[in-house]
């Protein structure tokens, strides 16, 4: 009887599981923590991340609150005060297309972002030499997270188990394994990301970065140890909600959090161009080595930029006014 | 507490058998996605050598016998270990020297003789059509520029192969001349043998250099070369994306749209054109145009017109057929066929990184180099830099030769 019983409890447990897992994997994801029905689905009922998506934000200025700068580059003007810069030579022919736009930050919970002391040194002199350091500027690989908030459009392309990323800058590319696979042989700057579902978020643990690449144009940074967990939520049919761990202990004291929403372009023939920069800083690069320089005057590496503005006939100052 | 445990557990066994049965990757062979389109995902490479263009000396035959191949295999390893182990150089210390150190095993191939005498599947011949005379008169152009700039080195001096041609001569005049065309790859010229470096004999700056040099040689089509080849696609509804893993860090990743939308306008030229994929059948039909000026695949340039098939043919194969269409080149269209077999997944070979770009000393050194030797030049202090050879100065050939019995016997 005893023996009996417990037979009839393990089978009729074996059921209950074979039932619950079978209603658990055959039916849609749970109802808690999900957004709309109109989020597109796969035919196992995730969350279908495909499209062409952007970020609609100043991150890639800077990722902390920021009033607006006179210029990508500025110099002291008339005034003495900070507040009072102007913009500096490399921007100055760009007029107000030279400045930089404000945000209120992308850096969550108190919006600082917790640099050691020598870190901050580093970040500050980033800032102060943006020109010379940023790798953006090279056309170098942008790295992650930079590269999901650049000012220029991606595609994800999710298939059944890799989710690839297509980036226009530079022509990127990053691939989120969802299956078990090798690490890299080596560091990266695009790094290594391995994901998996918890609900209907996307939680990518990215790893092997090579320490050469920022987080945007203020010079924020960080070093080979940065580790990231990435989780990509829908909100929408053409949202998605971005949220970022960053932890590195060699940078910051402890891990900080940013967050934002990116958005689908929604131009009904919206795709992929090509932003294949390696052709456009050659001038940047190796300007200076070549036998008859297109640049004024190179001192050492350095570009002196002579400015010289030619107004065409009928454009001057007010002209139109006249017209 | 026994039999909750014991609950627990066979619940648990069922959870797992449940799972395991249910996960897609378990139940064999797919060749659909769980969407319905035929599936290409994976990495994928092409696992025999196969040269695009059919020997003159195999006429108009298709395949190659066994015997024939296992005697190619032979001969190739042979010829590909005298270079491995530094046994076949040039002559000590000259350009050809220095060029063919890129000889050594790391560029060369270990895969078999395949059973195809060519790529090209049509024309019957298996080789590229005739160059219209347009075409032919640009590729004279730019061989002339790059002879004429060769003209003064040992290269000519010593009627080596990569200055047919030309001849040994005084520099020339038209080494400050802008080139005739966009430069791009050394056998834009149509030189048939390998570089050995850049494709205009001089260094004024990047852009004298080739486009490998520059880091921008990922083209379309593309298929492979000893220096790696590897295909990593993922697909969803609507789109398929493919990184070509190709040689020393030039891959690169396209998205292929799969829509019936029309191309872009016509003004938006770019490198790797403009793809628009449709499903036929079990094959991914994809036409592509809009390529730059800048673009260079056998003599074509911006009026390239690609329509590929890729075609999941059974567990392991993708076959891929691309017809290439250029009117103003080709006298005909010509198609070539290729087969790439799957790869695991799991060991991570494809390498986005690292790419060319990101550690491009070589161009820094390069441009340096020349200034330095234009100086010492000035200054009495060494050869006039016009007589020595910094590209296209032979000796490279991928392990072979560039000429000669140790040249590759697939391709002489």
């Amino acid at each position: 009887m005893k023996r009996w019983s417990t037979t009839s409890i393990v089978i009729v447990a074996l059921l209950a599981a074979a039932a619950g897992a079978a209603l658990a994997l055959l039916t849609p994801r749970p109802v808690e923590a999900q957004a709309g029905a109109d989020v597109p689905r796969t035919p196992d009922g995730r969350p279908d991340f495909s499209g062409i998506w952007q970020a609609m934000n100043e991150a890639h200025w800077d990722l902390q609150a920021h009033a607006a700068r006179p210029g990508m580059v500025t110099q002291p003007g008339i005034y003495p005060y900070e507040y009072a810069r102007v913009p500096a030579a490399p921007v100055l022919a760009l007029g107000a297309a030279g400045g930089v736009p404000p945000s209120l930050g992308v850096v969550a919970d108190d919006g600082e972002i917790p640099y050691t002391p020598e870190a901050a040194a580093i970040r500050r002199a980033n800032g102060e030499n943006w020109i010379d350091r940023d790798p953006e500027l090279k056309c170098y690989l942008p790295g992650i997270p930079r590269a999901m908030y650049m000012p220029y459009p991606f595609q994800i392309v999710q298939g059944t188990t890799k989710i690839q990323m297509a980036f226009q800058f530079t022509n990127a590319a990053r691939t989120i394994h969802l299956d078990e696979v090798d690490p890299p042989p080596d560091d990266t700057y695009m790094g290594h990301s391995v994901a998996r579902w918890e609900g209907d978020t996307l939680v990518a643990e990215v790893t092997h970065f090579n320490g050469e690449t920022w987080f945007d144009r203020a010079g924020n940074f960080h070093s080979e140890m940065l580790k990231l967990v990435e989780r990509f939520t829908p909100i929408s049919r053409d949202a998605i909600q971005y949220d970022v761990t960053i932890e590195d202990p060699k940078t910051f004291t402890r891990p900080w959090r940013i967050s934002m929403p990116l958005y689908r372009r929604l131009e009904p023939n919206m795709e992929l161009l090509e932003y294949r920069c390696i052709e456009f800083v050659e001038e940047f690069l190796w300007g200076n080595l070549r036998k008859e320089q297109l640049v004024r005057r190179w001192e050492g590496e350095t570009i002196i930029v002579d400015i010289t503005r030619k107004v065409p006939p009928g454009d001057q100052l007010h002209d139109w006014y006249r017209r | 507490m026994t039999r909750r445990l014991l609950a627990l557990v066979g619940g648990a066994a069922v959870l797992a058998a449940l799972a395991a049965l249910l996960r897609p990757a378990a139940t064999g062979p797919a060749l659909q996605t769980p969407w319905g389109d035929p599936d290409l995902q994976g990495l994928w490479t092409y696992e025999v050598e196969i040269p695009l263009q059919r020997p003159a000396r195999y006429g108009d035959r298709e395949f190659l016998t066994d015997e024939e191949r296992a005697a190619l295999d032979r001969e190739r390893a042979a010829i590909l270990g005298r270079t491995a182990e530094g046994v076949r150089r040039h002559e000590r210390g000259t350009e050809q020297d220095v060029a063919g150190a890129y000889n050594a095993a790391v560029f060369t191939t270990h895969r078999p003789t395949g059973q195809r005498t060519s790529l090209i599947v049509d024309p019957p011949d298996g080789r590229i059509p005739p160059l219209t005379p347009g075409a032919q008169r640009k590729r004279d152009d730019i061989r002339a520029f790059q002879l004429a700039l060769l003209q003064p080195t040992d290269v000519c001096r010593n009627g080596l192969p990569t200055c047919a041609g030309g001849k040994y001569g005084p520099v020339s005049p038209r080494r400050d001349e802008p080139p005739p065309h966009y430069i791009t790859l050394v056998n834009a010229g149509g030189a048939a043998v390998g570089g050995g470096g850049g494709a205009i004999n001089r260094a004024f700056g990047p852009e004298d250099r080739n486009l490998l040099e520059r880091c921008m040689a990922g083209v379309l089509p593309d298929f492979g070369s000893n220096l790696g080849f590897l295909l990593q696609i993922v697909q969803s509804r609507g789109a398929v994306a493919i990184y070509y893993d190709t040689s020393q860090g030039q891959g690169w990743q396209r998205v292929i749209p799969v829509s019936d939308a029309a191309h872009a306008p016509q003004g938006v030229r770019q490198w790797w054109g403009n793809s628009r994929g449709r499903w036929e059948g079990d094959a991914l039909v994809v036409d592509v145009t809009n390529f730059t000026p800048k673009t260079y695949f056998n003599g074509s340039y911006e009026n390239l017109h690609l329509t590929e098939r890729w075609r999941r043919v059974d567990d392991r194969t993708i076959e891929y057929t691309v017809t290439m269409d250029d009117p103003t080149v080709w006298t005909r269209p010509w198609t070539v066929r290729q087969e790439y077999k799957k790869q695991s997944d799991r060991e991570n070979r494809v390498y986005k990184e690292p790419r060319c770009h990101e550690g491009n000393y070589g161009m820094t050194s390069l441009l340096s180099g020349a200034r330095v030797e234009e100086r010492a030049f000035a200054e009495g202090r060494g050869p006039d830099p016009a007589t020595k050879c910094t590209a296209a100065c032979g000796g490279f050939a991928q392990g072979f030769d560039d000429s000669g019995e140790d040249a590759n016997p697939l391709t002489r």
